[in-house]
């Protein structure tokens, strides 16, 4: 075999030289890790989901830990949109790297308005969709479990923008696999798999949740791999758009499992906390498992389960 | 990035306290209220780093040693415990804005409950470094007698006043009791500096008896962190935004202003930990 594993991987209209990006939410606007990662090695910057208005976000004491795993609860805290193009976009003028921006809203008409001005700028080159916001108008249900109101959520964007166009599922339904038809036929370029599985840690002496007044978090980290990777498993036999996999991975061995299960690009989370050179170890790991096992490119490897 | 930092000594101090030494073989060197993430951990339980406020600095010809002060309190702390002198660990920082200690601040009044005393003794002795002969003040003490700890240590840098809850040593009552037994009593003087570290229950007495008094302070905050370094907004402080601090040292990059402009929540790890007595919001805080 000669040359390098080619690592690469297209995205709707975008071409990633390699699948390893951070996970939306845990990388900040992605400048906070300018101080241990160059950027400009890695497969995408996904930034944490941007809404239409600034967000305060949760009350405090958003985190607690649990056994191989963050219980936490941001509540969107973010600057908007506006401010995010203004204050936080100029940064990425001077990289390469490909951006994806994290949208979030409570109407449909908020989701359209975001990926409007998100569309006018350049730099910006797609958008993961965060579909675990509540809908004021459904009750405040999140826009996630309902597969009209992702059926009509997903359309109107597609109409709304050519850049590359993800959608971030949740894992609080019975079957993720409708969902994800859904955005495949409504012309999504990509679907992420997990989002954060809500749950709840109590503190016994004082009776109260950990999480104080928010009482429930998304639960991230090692703790929701196998549940990330089945999921991944079961929805890359449905569609056949990219799936970008998410949950628990600290290195090259969590992803390859995510990519051999069916994920084509993998996304680091809660571990970029814990060592925040992860991603390019990571991406590392997985060029010398394929040099190792002889695969010249990624695809070879994307859902490749023996399952004889 | 090299983060590995050789394990000088791991020390048992008393009860479940213990400290640990370490070079200071990265830059920039740490000011009193910063502090590092430690991994606490091989593998991903207990998972994130935690976060270790410098207790000591000290030169030592011309390298600098720290000294961590910490109490065992969990999985991560028990694991840190049984590092052994010639082990390393993996660290981050240090982050966050350390205390003001100025030209002008005399004398230094340290407030703490417990392991709070951590941070406040770097204050006491960066203070006196920087002004011979200045007067350190120290409260501190803890629910009962035998749970105190570092007395003879802070007895080195300051006059000491004991307190606890029962009353089985020193005052009975707590630290805002102390201290404002001894304003009452006019057995401080008029102007003084505080500097406080302990639960917020503490701190939010303390802030009002400042309003009270009128004296300044400057306290530092603690909550569970994911990171550290400002990207997974889980430290949110609520500040009042009309006292928001800023200065040369403080410019809390992180403030998260609501759609209304009328609440402000900042980062622990990015604008504090050191904070303003006056400009933490502590009824949100608390409630």
């Amino acid at each position: 075999m000669s040359g390098l594993p080619d690592l690469s991987l297209k995205l709707g209209r975008l071409v990633l030289k390699n699948p390893v990006m951070p996970a939306s939410g845990t990388f900040g606007y992605g400048q906070e890790y300018e101080q241990f990662v160059d950027l400009n090695q890695l497969g995408a910057v996904i930034t944490k989901t941007i809404t239409p208005k600034p967000h305060l976000g949760s009350f405090p004491h958003r985190l607690t830990e649990v056994p191989s795993g963050s219980l936490a609860t941001i509540g969107l805290q973010n600057v908007g949109i506006d401010r995010f193009i203004e204050d936080k976009l100029p940064y990425f003028e001077g990289l390469q790297v490909p951006l994806i921006i994290s949208i979030g809203a409570e109407t449909v008409e908020d989701y359209v308005d975001v990926t409007k001005k998100v569309d006018l700028q350049k730099r910006i080159n797609g958008i993961e969709l965060n579909v675990s916001c509540p809908n004021v108008k459904k009750g405040g249900i999140h826009f996630g479990v309902d597969l009209e109101v992702i059926r009509e959520l997903v359309t109107c964007l597609r109409q709304t923008t050519d850049k590359t166009l993800i959608i971030k599922l949740s894992p609080m339904v019975a079957d993720i696999r409708p969902f994800a038809e859904i955005c495949q036929q409504c012309g999504a370029d990509g679907i992420t798999l997990i989002n954060a599985p809500v749950g709840m840690a109590i503190d016994i002496e004082t009776r109260r949740s950990r999480l104080g007044r928010n009482i429930t978090g998304g639960l991230t980290g090692p703790a929701i791999r196998p549940l990330a990777v089945r999921w991944v498993w079961w929805v890359a036999r449905t569609v056949d758009i990219p799936i970008l996999g998410v949950g628990g991975i600290t290195g090259a061995e969590d992803a390859l499992e995510f990519i051999i299960a069916g994920a084509s690009a993998v996304e680091i989370g809660t571990y970029n906390f814990v060592d925040p050179e992860a991603l390019l170890k990571t991406m590392e790991g997985i060029r010398t498992y394929m040099a190792r096992h002889h695969v010249r490119t990624l695809k070879e490897l994307i859902k490749s389960l023996e399952v004889s | 990035m090299e983060r590995r930092y050789e394990i000088l000594r791991n020390q048992h101090i008393s009860q479940n306290y213990f400290k640990i030494t370490l070079p200071v073989t990265h830059s920039p060197l740490p000011i009193p209220g910063q502090f590092y993430q430690v991994r606490c951990s091989v593998g991903t339980d207990p998972l994130l780093r935690r976060p270790f406020s410098v207790h000591r600095l000290l030169q030592k010809g011309s390298s600098h040693l720290m000294e961590i002060l910490y109490r065992v309190a969990g999985k991560g702390t028990e694991w840190l415990s049984k590092r052994e002198k010639g082990g390393s660990l993996d660290i981050l920082g240090p982050f966050g804005n350390g205390f003001l200690i100025q030209e002008g601040m005399d004398p230094i009044v340290l407030v703490s409950r417990g392991i709070g005393i951590a941070p406040l003794y770097a204050v006491g002795e960066e203070a006196l470094k920087g002004k011979k002969g200045r007067k350190i003040i120290i409260l501190m003490g803890t629910r009962l007698r035998e749970r105190i700890f570092y007395e003879e240590e802070c007895k080195k840098i300051g006059e000491v006043y004991l307190y606890t809850d029962d009353g089985s040593r020193g005052f009975h009552g707590r630290a805002p009791d102390l201290l404002c037994h001894l304003l009452e009593r006019k057995r401080l003087p008029e102007r003084f500096s505080l500097f406080a570290c302990g639960p917020a229950q503490m701190l939010k007495e303390l802030a009002d008896l400042s309003e009270r008094f009128g004296f300044e302070g400057q306290v530092a905050m603690e909550d569970r962190m994911g990171c550290g370094f400002g990207a997974c907004l889980s430290c949110a402080c609520p500040l009042k935004p009309e006292k928001i601090t800023t200065n040369f040292q403080w410019k809390k990059p992180a403030l998260q202003w609501s759609e209304e402009g009328d609440q402000v929540y900042s980062l622990i790890c990015k604008d504090g930990p050191v904070y303003d007595v006056k400009e933490v919001d502590w009824n949100e805080w608390i409630a």
